[in-house]
């Protein structure tokens, strides 16, 4: 019974989830204010909350059809600033997937949208 | 792998915390509770090893937990960046920090067998533990999220070190006095020493509870800044959780503090044998879920820094809001249909078929909880002889009400996850083994549908050395353990919160039933009942709750 017991135990802290840590979150990126436009390469800044540990974070852009794209990106001048190297478009609907390791430990995942006209 | 991965780190989290508990609060118990060197009795050498055990064991479990923490973040970026992370990750502060922590842990650990074991009598001893233990409570520091902040960081950094400091005094405390039961229990330790030990940690516990609050509320206050964003975020939420569950906690504090006061009166021990050592039970277990809460919580984003995406109170309120349960399911195949869109990034379109399909199964789950829990609660009315013998007669069924869990466990594993087998494409092991939120969902099942039969089992047994009564509260408990730390992926941020309200709330009453029963069990009349109709009351609350669940569209 006690066996039994600790494989209960061990099944049932296995169970622990917690699918996605999400500490760093983006707090201001230059697209609200500075959309991009067509047939021209752009930056956009994107502002966490947490210090972002660049080398070990991808963004990528995503396409219509959900295509990924791997973007360069390097650090801004203020605190938490990324700067994100976008290659000129072509008008219509995109966004900006991004995978951050967070100073403290934890890896986001997030999506921001936009759109080049 | 990425899902396996996350989900154990986040499992070892709650796993350091515990066994910081254990190293620390024992530390504390040691110098402030059993203060060996002022016994001249040989009563207490059992104790003392035994404390001194506890303390380094939990100490060599927390060093595996640290290193084990830093190869699953190297696992975790590996899947999720597709290549090696080294050299990278070995600049960062989470690889320096955690390697320097874990090494720090190891030296005290070290000490603890070299020195403390040997000769735990002397007070130098314990005051150079201490001593050693300082650079790695300190040096946990650097692995916070405040490490992370740009404002005050130095300050959130010092007050989250004080404020799990004090958290583990009070954990670990309570561990030790679990501890010092058994042994009184065994008979392997003197009568005397547990009213005594009782007493003197009241003062420990209470110093410890007040430093919590103190140091908690200036973080608190740095990472929320309105009303909204403690009810209206996930960081608010789970910090109302923690201090609903503190209260909980303290409630049995209390509870055991005026037992040691009347006997401290009247010399009669009888709540302090009966009764207090079920209760410190209990607050373990509650203390446990809060820790894991924590860890869940060090994973939310600050309120602060989310005021676009939080919610109202009244769009809280609203998730409880009381409707009609959903009883028509859309097709499988409707289901299917709108899968591709709904999990596109561009060109995103909401699927209506899963938003029904995900509130048929939470509102049919929540009618056969409801029911069951109803029938469970006349029962105890049956027990009561509140009702006229004839009627009483008919009731004798109501006994039965835990093979509703078998139903519901059945239930379950046909419309859980709808795109994995056996009703979708997916296989069974790929998609138990590659996606964490399905494989939680088959534990759940695979849970839910034996629980019934054990639960039936140990309640109509005769046997009263039987253990199995004892596999539902701690089903129970851990069952609330994850509906605390069950995140939501795919919903915008407002979403997914709203989604968590229910949850966390559900993972309360789960917690209620689970120490509900365990002091169904322990204790004696009538707080038997009382505890045993309460536990099943709270497992009509989650049936309710889930009976008008209503999943956002996004």
């Amino acid at each position: 019974m006690r066996q039994w017991f600790q494989l209960v135990s061990l099944i049932l802290i296995l169970a622990q989830v917690e699918l996605v840590s999400a500490h760093a979150v983006v707090t201001a990126y230059s697209l609200k204010s500075t959309p991009i436009h067509a047939h021209q390469a752009d930056k956009v800044e994107l502002t966490f909350n947490s210090k972002i540990e660049l080398g070990l974070s991808q963004i990528y852009l995503v396409r219509k059809g959900d295509k990924f794209e791997l973007l360069k990106v390097e650090s801004g001048r203020k605190q938490g600033e990324v700067i994100v190297n976008v290659p000129a478009l072509e008008p219509g609907d995109y966004a900006i997937k991004f995978k951050v390791f967070a100073a403290d430990g934890h890896l986001t995942e997030d999506v921001i949208h936009f759109s080049v006209s | 792998m990425a899902g396996i991965a996350d989900f154990l780190d986040s499992l070892v989290g709650g796993f350091e915390l515990i066994c910081y508990s254990i190293v620390m609060g024992g530390l504390f118990w040691g110098l402030f509770v059993l203060r060996p060197w002022n016994e001249t009795t040989s009563h207490s050498t059992v104790l003392l090893q035994k404390t001194v055990q506890l303390i380094y064991k939990g100490g060599l479990y927390l060093f595996g937990a640290q290193l084990f923490k830093i190869v699953l973040k190297i696992w975790l970026m590996t899947a999720i960046l597709g290549r090696w992370p080294f050299p990278e990750f070995a600049e960062t502060t989470q690889f320096i920090g955690g390697l320097t922590h874990a090494s720090l842990t190891f030296l005290l650990v070290s000490y603890f067998f070299l020195f403390l074991r040997k000769n735990p009598d002397s007070k130098v001893n314990w005051l150079i533990a201490l001593l050693v233990a300082f650079p790695m409570v300190v040096s946990g520091a650097w692995l916070f999220h405040a490490a992370g902040r740009f404002d005050n960081q130095g300050v959130l950094m010092s007050l989250t070190v004080i404020h799990q400091l004090a958290a583990a005094v009070w954990v670990g405390g309570v561990l030790q006095l679990v501890n010092l039961w058994v042994l009184r229990k065994d008979k392997q330790v003197s009568e005397q020493l547990w009213p005594k030990m009782l007493s003197r940690f009241s003062v420990l516990g209470i110093s410890a509870v007040i430093v919590i609050l103190l140091s908690g509320l200036p973080i608190a206050l740095q990472y929320i800044d309105n009303w909204n964003g403690l009810v209206g975020t996930g960081y608010g939420n789970l910090l109302f959780v923690k201090l609903i569950l503190m209260v909980l906690a303290l409630g049995f504090a209390v509870l055991n503090k005026r037992a040691v006061t009347d006997y401290q009166v009247s010399a009669n021990d009888y709540a302090l044998i009966k009764r207090v050592p079920y209760y410190i039970e209990a607050e373990s277990l509650v203390l446990i879920t809060l820790l894991f809460t924590a860890a869940s919580l060090a994973s939310q984003p600050p309120a602060i820094d989310i005021p676009s995406l939080t919610a109202n109170w009244k769009e809280v309120l609203n998730t409880f809001h009381p409707q009609i349960p959903q009883t028509i399911s859309p097709t499988h195949s409707a289901l299917l249909a709108g899968e591709a869109g709904r999990v596109a990034i561009i060109d995103q379109v909401p699927s209506i078929a899963a938003t029904e399909w995900s509130n048929y199964n939470h509102n049919i789950a929540g009618i056969f909880l409801t029911v069951m829990s109803f029938l469970a609660m006349l029962s105890y009315v049956r027990k009561l002889a509140l009702i006229p013998s004839i009627l009483s007669k008919y009731l004798v069924i109501t006994n039965y009400w835990p093979l509703g869990f078998v139903c519901l466990g059945v239930f379950l594993f046909f419309r859980s996850d709808a795109e994995t087998w056996p009703l979708g494409p997916i296989g069974f092991w790929e998609s138990t083994f590659n996606n964490g939120e399905v494989l939680q969902h088959r534990i759940a099942t695979f849970l839910v549908l034996f629980l019934g039969g054990f639960e039936l089992s140990a309640r109509l047994t005769q046997n009263t050395k039987s253990k199995l009564p004892y596999v539902f509260p701690i089903l129970a408990a851990f069952g609330g353990l994850m509906l605390l730390t069950h995140s939501h992926v795919g919903f915008q941020a407002k979403s997914a919160f709203l989604i968590q309200v229910g949850h966390t709330t559900m993972g309360i009453f789960s917690l209620i039933l689970a120490c509900g029963r365990w002091l169904e069990l322990k204790l004696d009349r009538p707080g038997k009942e009382f505890a045993g109709f309460i536990s099943v009351a709270a497992l009509f609350q989650i049936g309710i709750i889930l009976m008008f669940y209503r999943e956002p569209l996004y």
